[in-house]
């Protein structure tokens, strides 16, 4: 029998008095894609570290390849055949995709060679890319893309994902997930972490569910169901179905978002991101915005924010107007300022003790320390350091300031970006109670499944142009937002 | 030994009239950094004050000066804010090029004014104020409570500044803004406007600085007057923490130091002074070696606003 790729077993680690593994194990053999799912803080993330030599596990053996591995650096890893993609990029902006990999494959800097040998390994990946770009101006996918050429530079033959897909549109997620079982089935080994139980089952031929530092699951991904992972995963009790969708939209009140003929420049840089857009959203209502990266919906969803000046056209929203930026660690909050602190910015005139000018610390500690609890946050008190809560935590500090306003308007970019499948319920049921209560959410996602469960009606954004489909429909969504439909 | 209590009280009320500029173009620095600007140009603007306090005292008394000095160094901070805070020029060579330009324009200008000699310019000066009672307190009384109103200003302003970083919102957005651009501009701040305020409001304490080296000190202008003081203002905004209050203790400390230097000469060495010359600023080494590794800049300090 062929001893597997990569088999950890019995891993411990802890961090301070958190325990992140007790005992998790992972085999992954060779010619395999296997998914490693668990909720935000299983420890899925950490595991796949240990295998990467980002971390070093407080004990349990490591085999590569059936022999004995000490893992102590990324360097050890790589000589193992290991190669880590991580989840944000930590590619040098300013040098060339080209020069991006010869960095790491040690390559000789030689511009015409490594362009070659870039051109030779992308084309044979199947994983095309301009190797003159700068890294830094790639899209996000390809800012992928160039960290998996990257580890195969390195003639990584173990490749260790951390959400691949996170950041891809669906069909892009496609493209990926077929590659990656494409390099796998070649007889390498893929190891994907994720939270995204359909994705998993379907790309993956095996699966395993962390849930607080242990394996709950180990099966084949055409035996389980999406009903036995999630049990695993969280514990019992199930996936929390979305409730079914229904729509709070108040017919007889006046729009709260009305747009008409609006054209908004792009954020930042020249050209417009946003033709002749018209929407009306009602109160109550919940719109999403299906879009792959930039098709106009970041600047859409900023313009309805207030944050851009559209160029022309018809802007109407009603006042208070809540907006959830994208990402939460550098627009929703200042990670070195306190939760109180990031609670009164945010909400400006009604902010707990805002007065005028002044701000009372006291009211403001004690209004946050009531959301803390209201929301079931877990956090060291409003005067701990935003920095210090975990992303789920983070997430629900920024919807408790947002819908603390009673907004009359949420205006939300990827709200579960990153949650857990129990954290992203609950998002999902406070922007519902929201609209319940009559207020008219507009959001976006990059997740499909997300927008059709929490959306009362979808439009999609491509090329910079508003469409709303004839039928709430995945595929004819999905060709539509890359604009083949 | 009256000598000695003598000695001692000169040099406590030295080390207070030192740290005086010191204190105001720090505490005026401090408030630019917390907003995420770094402005090396306060050098420059505590010149071009010294100069328009010169100018303007002797052409309608110490107080034209000194509004004069609040005008000069708040319109050189300006020009930087619209460089580096606008344009998202480099902070550091924006500021440098600031303190260059306002070397060789505050020449100009003085010479235009005064001829190349110079000599002999006396300008009407503020005169120390004493407070009743109090600066007959022993030792203590003339270094805190007979000194030049600027001083009182400079203290009066320590509370002030921190009540309005801490407790007001514009303190909040403002140090939000130094903090993460990003996330500020999300949450509604107006991140230029917020800099661009903090970094004129800077420039316009580094003016009243070089206008208290003029006014309350030397009574007279020269050209590189302020030698290098500005720059020790931002040394001493990094180890008063970024806090007021701290900034207070270290101006203090860097007043101290100076003044020692002073009493070092006075006492007759054989030591060369110039060895004394640089005591502050070994000090400043040291205090910094030791404070840096413990001390957390604000996050987008010397990062212009991203576009998008």
């Amino acid at each position: 029998m062929i001893p597997p790729a990569l088999q950890l077993r019995n891993i411990h680690k802890r961090y301070g008095s958190t325990t992140a593994l007790a005992g998790a194990a992972l085999a992954v053999e060779w010619g395999e894609t296997h998914a490693l799912l668990g909720e935000n803080g299983a420890g899925k993330s950490t595991l796949l570290r240990i295998a990467g030599g980002l971390e070093r596990a407080d004990g349990g053996p490591i085999e590569v390849g059936g022999g004995r591995a000490v893992i102590r650096s990324p360097r050890d890893a790589r000589r193992l055949g290991i190669g880590m993609v991580h989840q944000h990029p930590t590619s040098i902006p300013s040098l060339t995709v080209a020069e991006n990999i010869a960095l790491t494959a040690g390559w000789r800097v030689q511009p015409r060679e490594i362009r070659g040998r870039v051109l030779e390994l992308s084309g044979a990946l199947g994983l095309p890319i301009d190797p003159d770009s700068y890294a830094g101006r790639l899209p996000i996918a390809l800012k992928q893309r160039l960290e998996i050429l990257k580890a195969l530079a390195a003639r990584a033959r173990i490749l260790l994902l951390d959400e691949p897909t996170a950041v891809l549109a669906p069909l892009e997620a496609e493209e990926l997930l077929r590659v990656l079982t494409g390099f796998a089935g070649v007889g390498n080994a893929v190891v994907i972490v994720t939270h995204k139980l359909r994705e998993a089952l379907s790309a993956a031929s095996r699966v395993t569910v962390l849930r607080h530092g242990a394996v709950t699951l180990v099966g084949n991904s055409d035996t389980e169901t999406p009903d036995s992972v999630s049990r695993a995963m969280l514990g019992g009790a199930g996936r929390p179905e979305p409730s079914a969708t229904r729509s709070d939209a108040r017919t007889s009140e006046p729009p709260a978002i009305r747009l008409q003929a609006l054209d908004v420049a792009r954020d930042g840089r020249y050209g417009i991101a946003l033709r002749g857009a018209a929407l009306s959203v009602l109160p109550g209502e919940i719109v999403g915005i299906a879009a792959v990266e930039g098709a106009g919906q970041r600047e859409l969803m900023r313009a309805v924010a207030g944050l851009i000046e559209p160029l022309r056209g018809v802007l109407e929203v009603r006042q208070p107007v809540a907006f959830v930026p994208e990402d939460r660690t550098t627009e929703g909050l200042i990670l070195p300022l306190s939760l109180a602190e990031n609670m009164v910015l945010g909400m400006g005139e009604q902010a707990p003790g805002v007065a005028g000018a002044l701000v009372s610390w006291k009211a403001a500690s004690a209004a946050t320390a009531d959301l803390i609890a209201r929301f079931g946050m877990t956090a060291a008190g409003p005067e701990a350091q935003a920095g210090t809560l975990s992303g789920g935590n983070q997430q629900k500090l920024v919807l408790a300031r947002a819908l603390a306003r009673n907004p009359k308007v949420i205006v939300a970019e990827n709200p579960t970006r990153g949650l857990d499948v129990a954290a992203a319920a609950e998002v999902h049921r406070r922007l519902r109670e929201a609209a319940a209560g009559g207020t008219a959410v507009l959001f976006h996602s990059s997740d499909l499944d997300e927008l059709l469960a929490l959306s009362d009606r979808l439009v999609v954004a491509s090329g910079g142009v508003l469409r709303e489909p004839e039928r709430r429909d995945r595929d004819l969504v999905g060709r539509m937002m890359i604009g083949a439909a | 030994m009256t000598d000695g209590i003598e000695l001692l009280a000169g040099f406590l009320a030295a080390a207070v009239r030192v740290a005086t500029p010191l204190l105001l173009a720090a505490t005026g620095e401090t408030i630019s950094e917390r907003g995420g600007v770094i402005n090396l140009g306060i050098e420059g603007s505590m010149l071009a004050g010294a100069l328009a306090a010169a100018i303007g005292s002797s052409a309608g008394g110490p107080w034209s000066g000194l509004a004069a000095a609040l005008i000069a160094g708040a319109t050189l901070a300006a020009v930087f804010a619209l460089v580096s805070v606008h344009a998202g020029a480099d902070q550091i060579i924006a500021g440098t090029a600031i303190t260059l330009g306002a070397v060789g324009l505050t020449g100009a200008v003085y010479r235009a004014y005064y001829g190349t000699a110079g000599a002999g310019l006396s300008i009407p000066t503020l005169a120390p104020v004493e407070v009743p009672v109090l600066a007959e307190i022993p030792l203590l009384g003339a270094a805190l409570f007979a000194q030049p109103l600027t001083t009182y200003f400079a203290v009066a302003l320590v509370p002030a500044t921190w009540w309005y970083l801490f407790r007001t919102r514009g303190g909040l957005a403002l140090r939000a803004a130094g903090e993460s651009a990003d996330g500020a501009r999300a949450a509604g701040v107006r991140v230029r406007a917020t800099r661009t305020l903090a970094v004129v409001a800077g420039g316009a304490l580094a003016g009243l600085a070089g206008a208290t080296l003029v006014l309350a000190q030397v009574g007279t202008f020269s050209e590189r007057m302020t030698a290098g003081r500005g720059f020790i203002a931002i040394a001493i905004v990094v180890l008063g923490r970024w806090h007021p209050g701290g900034v207070l203790v270290a101006a203090l400390f860097f007043g101290a130091a100076t003044a020692l230097q002073f009493v070092f000469q006075a006492s007759g060495t054989a030591v060369p002074y110039q060895l004394f010359l640089m005591l502050p600023y070994v000090l400043a080494l040291l205090g910094l070696a030791g404070a840096v590794g413990r001390v957390r800049a604000p996050r987008d300090l010397g990062r212009p606003e991203r576009a998008s």
